[in-house]
């Protein structure tokens, strides 16, 4: 009983004090209704992290396959065994059915069934063990791939920046087609999207992906490809991982945009693309431009045209106007010519009567030097000349003859005569 | 490249049903050649009055786009169907 109590916090159960005549103070026993043990039990299993998210490897005991399409199986290895219930959608999914005997690596949650009350694996993705977990098998199929050089960034194409003709493939119902139309309306409603639809999960997803593909690969003019799926489990994207879908995703003839689950999931589709999106959403935006800042774009090269031009008419301004100064230097200048002839002039008019004046001194220097070499100034200061009948100025007396006629010429008039006698001496006598 | 020279002989309206990429590389390629500086101002001015008429033309297609659907392996595999 004390056990009891201890183990049964009576906080959570109505507190009924009984009374007990023995033992007043302690605490009555709970009784509890067998639905609320096993809902006890459920809550506890169902607060555990661990047991909510589990892998465990196994062997599958008689799996049964009620009308339900369901499926429930006992796991077990050497020493324990735990019941798992493999339910319709899983199963669908599954790319195994269980069978007896078989190894099998399961991922899903604990809980407890309370109608039973028992607990079991709630199984959301199963592998047979012999062929080697998911994870090995991805592994292997990217080294495989990646050396078959299908992931290498050399073969990655740029995206088409003004595309007109987008490829869409993906489920034409649920949220991720929506989306991908609902951004492409709003960012860039110039392009025509083209759908090939495709189931995307499930044992017939990866041939039918396949197709989707192919069938967009023989339209014409295409610029870009998106293949999109939403999030989901690992077993639902794994499709992604289908070496046919990436071979496929990989021979793509224009570029190719995946965008598959969230963004922490990485397919090997995504390895194989040209371009990887973290969410089908984001493949729409990287396939297309932006057509709101297109506007701003398309406006500011309009702008850009009107500053050119005006710098150009600015730039033809200034030309002009260079020009004209240039031909105004090269012009004539009258002022300046006419100021220059003056001066010309003047220094002309200035020479010419340095030079008169000049020349008149020299005449009059001349005219006295010749004056006072004149005979007629040595005729004034009392000297006469003598001429012979032939007109010869007589300088020795000897030149005459007695009786001979001389014109003697003064300062004033001449005088007749005749020689009466001639002597050599007499000009000493003058000079005495 | 676009060939401006075909462009300018169209009219506003067939201007504004080409594609819209060829309308922003025409202007792109315009505003290079007017940027550009070899052209004389007559010139300049007939281009300049040409991207006026291409970014009409942009604002028109960007104002009147509707997004085309088509849905392979549906009637008119490869028409244009508008989508319900």
């Amino acid at each position: 009983m004390a056990d009891q109590s201890s183990l049964w916090d009576r906080r959570e159960v109505d507190p009924e004090p009984v009374a007990d005549a023995t033992t007043p103070v302690r605490p009555s026993p709970r009784i509890l209704r067998v639905t609320d043990l096993n809902r006890r039990v459920r809550s506890l299993l169902d607060a555990d992290a661990i047991l909510a998210d589990v892998w465990v490897e196994g062997e599958v005991s008689q799996p049964s396959f009620p009308p339900s399409g369901h499926c429930f199986f006992t796991l077990k290895d050497a020493n324990s065994q735990v019941r798992a219930a493999l339910f319709r959608e899983e199963l669908t999914r599954a790319r195994m059915r269980p069978t007896h005997g078989m190894n099998v690596i399961i991922h899903g949650r604990v809980r407890a069934y309370e109608p039973q009350g028992v607990y079991q694996l709630y199984v959301d993705t199963i592998t047979a063990a012999g062929a080697g977990d998911l994870h090995a098998q991805y592994e292997a199929l990217r080294k495989e791939l990646a050396a078959a050089g299908l992931f290498e960034d050399g073969r990655k194409r740029p995206i088409p920046r003004w595309p007109r003709r987008i490829g869409v493939v993906t489920s034409p119902v649920g949220a991720v087609w929506r989306d991908i139309t609902n951004v492409m309306r709003r960012r860039y409603p110039l392009v025509e999207l083209v759908l090939s639809p495709t189931v995307v999960q499930g044992a017939t997803a990866a041939p039918a992906i396949v197709r989707a593909l192919e069938r967009l690969y023989a339209q014409p003019d295409l610029d870009t490809i998106i293949l999109a799926r939403g999030g989901g489990s690992l077993e639902d994207l794994w499709s992604f991982n289908d070496e046919r879908v990436v071979r496929a995703v990989a021979g793509a003839p224009v570029p190719i945009i995946v965008g598959v689950g969230h963004e922490s999931d990485v397919t090997l589709a995504d390895f194989a693309a040209d371009l990887r999106a973290p969410t089908p959403s984001a493949a729409a935006e990287l396939a297309a431009p932006d057509a709101t800042q297109l506007a701003t774009v398309v406006a500011r090269l309009r702008d850009r045209a009107t500053s050119a031009l005006l710098g150009r008419a600015a730039e033809r301004r200034r030309f002009v106007d260079a020009e004209r100064r240039a031909l105004a230097g090269l012009a004539p200048d009258i002022d300046a010519a006419r100021q220059r002839t003056s001066d010309l002039l003047d220094r002309g008019a200035r020479a010419m009567n340095e030079r008169l004046a000049r020349r008149r001194a020299l005449a009059e220097s001349a005219h006295a030097t010749l004056r006072t070499l004149s005979p007629t100034a040595t005729l004034e200061r009392g000297y006469a000349v003598a001429l012979t009948v032939d007109r010869r100025i007589l300088r020795d007396a000897g030149d005459v003859a007695t009786g001979e006629p001389l014109q003697v010429i003064v300062a004033r008039g001449r005088v007749e005569t005749r020689v009466e006698r001639t002597s050599t001496d007499g000009s000493e006598e003058l000079l005495s | 490249m676009i060939d401006n020279a075909e462009l300018e002989a169209l009219s506003d309206e067939q201007l504004s049903e080409r594609p819209f990429d060829e309308l922003v590389v025409a202007l792109q390629q315009m505003v290079q050649r007017l940027e550009g500086g070899s052209i004389g101002l007559e010139e300049s001015i007939r281009l300049y009055k040409h991207g006026l008429r291409l970014h009409a033309a942009c604002e028109t297609r960007l104002r009147e786009a509707e997004l085309t659907i088509t849905e392979l392996g549906r009637r008119g595999v490869t028409g244009a169907e508008p989508d319900t």
